[in-house]
């Protein structure tokens, strides 16, 4: 395959060798995946000196909740944490892959990895693949240039916004955000905002339920609360394995069956239970 | 004049609005009830004409609105009105409440539905009468609801969440106007049919007022927009 590479080189350019290829498969009936937005809500909010990310916690397989609880706030580098909308799966490997890519380049050139570095690397993966890679991320994190909070679409489009919602519960969180966003926000602000904006996507998108996560990230460290607002948490804990209290059953008669001689006789007293 | 069902033999129906309004908000308070829309009508997506009144008054204590086809706006009103008029005719001291109005409305549509051929609209019809206040949604369909607050196109997806946080049904009118504002400048800033001059308009004890167009204030330079400081940042 070596001259292929080497013809390809020198033509330079895209390569569109595969568009007659699509238009083939297209004609024979081969269905395009369509863009779908799934059932997700997450948030990032820039403020002052940080950035605060928050998700929600559902995740679906069609109309059915696979995982009442999962997560989905993804840590890329120990200072830049990424929100994920999407595949499931695609998020998980992408970013475990990511991780890894960055630790690696970390350890050879000993230094911290950036913001920008990330959305370069994700975009340049994503691009050749045409969304395939159902992955919309929100990567939000602090290095040597500040805090920075940018999104990336499966198409390989980046965005840097001071505010970001992605997934389907994003028209429900946006809508909070729109309202509320101010500049200058402090820490907490930016998390109870994130969280409303979370909340409004729960309460309201249907692909999106359970409870809030949050990761606020500063140059002090990351702050990551894992389940910060639960609202459908079971008020009662079943007792497992049941403990039966000693003598809670009173015996109203006693009886006493000898076996050789087979017979049955009653006996008077309430017997006590030996432990 | 040919027409067009006389070439083809088949008669026509409307499968895609051509002007279109956009979003209705109405919410109930302590006294009655308010309706906001805004005051654009879109052709496709140009904003071609953007001081339409959209809230229209049926009878003294009835009000009605509706996003979609502005033409089915139009002979709705004609329709309403109709019967708002056949009721003064008989001269007998009874007039249709605005719950007659909603449910008139909910079988025209369904009628119009069943023969395949709608009225392109979401309707929203907003009254007070003997005290109670009364808000009602019609959509394309013909599906008949009533509620507390209602809202229809894109509202449905941005403001729900904003009216269940800043509103409750016994608040005061500046309280509902505010929430209604709001979500008017949420529209305007993430829908790409809305616009930011809107009319409020309210129903209570006294009757039907309908108010003066107002311009939403939007916020458009956020540090993060204006600067685009991190995308300076994303080449280096």
């Amino acid at each position: 395959m070596q001259y292929l590479d080497n013809y390809l080189q020198s033509k330079g350019g895209y390569d569109y060798t595969n568009v007659k290829r699509n238009e083939l498969m297209k004609a024979q009936g081969f269905k395009e995946m369509p863009f779908t937005k799934t059932g997700t809500t997450i948030v990032g909010v820039l403020f002052d000196g940080g950035v605060v990310m928050a998700a929600d916690t559902r995740a679906t397989a069609g109309s059915i909740v696979a995982d009442k609880n999962c997560e989905k706030l993804h840590t890329l580098a120990p200072n830049i944490w990424a929100a994920g909308a999407g595949t499931a799966a695609d998020l998980h490997h992408q970013c475990a892959h990511f991780n890894a890519k960055l630790k690696l380049q970390r350890l050879n050139l000993n230094r911290q990895s950036r913001v920008n570095e990330v959305i370069t690397k994700l975009t340049s993966k994503l691009f050749p693949y045409r969304g395939h890679i159902g992955v919309a991320l929100i990567i939000g994190g602090i290095d040597c240039n500040g805090p920075q909070l940018a999104s990336v679409s499966p198409h390989g489009n980046y965005v840097y916004h001071p505010f970001q919602s992605m997934g389907s519960g994003s028209l429900a969180a946006l809508g909070i955000l729109e309202a509320k966003f101010q500049d200058g926000l402090t820490k907490q602000q930016a998390i109870d905002l994130a969280i409303e904006a979370i909340e409004a996507g729960i309460f309201h998108d249907m692909g999106s339920g359970s409870n809030v996560d949050v990761v606020a990230i500063t140059k002090d460290g990351v702050d990551y609360k894992r389940n910060i607002r639960q609202y459908n948490a079971k008020s009662y804990q079943r007792q497992v394995p049941y403990d039966f209290p000693i003598n809670n059953t009173p015996a109203l008669k006693k009886y006493q069956f000898d076996i050789e001689k087979q017979e049955l006789t009653e006996v008077g007293q309430e017997m006590e239970i030996i432990e | 004049m040919i027409f067009n069902s006389e070439i083809s033999g088949q008669q026509q129906h409307t499968t895609s609005p051509v002007v279109t309004g956009g979003s209705v908000i109405a919410l109930v308070y302590n006294g009655g009830v308010i309706v906001g829309t805004d005051t654009l009508c879109s052709y496709g997506s140009m904003a071609t004409f953007k001081n339409v009144q959209k809230i229209a008054q049926i009878s003294k204590n009835t009000i009605y609105a509706s996003s979609g086809e502005f033409s089915d706006f139009q002979q709705v009103v004609k329709e309403l009105a109709k019967i708002d008029r056949s009721a003064l005719q008989y001269d007998d001291g009874v007039h249709p409440s605005p719950k007659d109005y909603g449910n008139f409305l909910a079988r025209l549509s369904y009628k119009k539905r069943c023969k395949i051929n709608p009225l392109y609209l979401q309707n929203v019809i907003a009254g007070f009468h003997n005290g109670e206040r009364y808000l009602g949604l019609v959509d394309i369909y013909g599906t008949y609801l009533e509620s507390n607050f209602i809202t229809t196109g894109f509202a449905s997806y941005f403001c729900k969440a904003i009216i269940a946080n800043y509103w409750n049904e016994n608040c005061t009118l500046d309280q509902a106007k505010q929430v209604i504002r709001e979500c008017f400048k949420v529209l305007f800033c993430r829908d790409c049919r809305a616009h930011d001059v809107i009319q409020l308009a309210y129903v209570d004890a006294q009757g039907a007022h309908i108010e003066e167009p107002e311009r939403v204030e939007t916020k458009w330079d956020f540090n993060g927009f204006k600067s685009r400081a991190n995308e300076k940042l994303h080449t280096q």
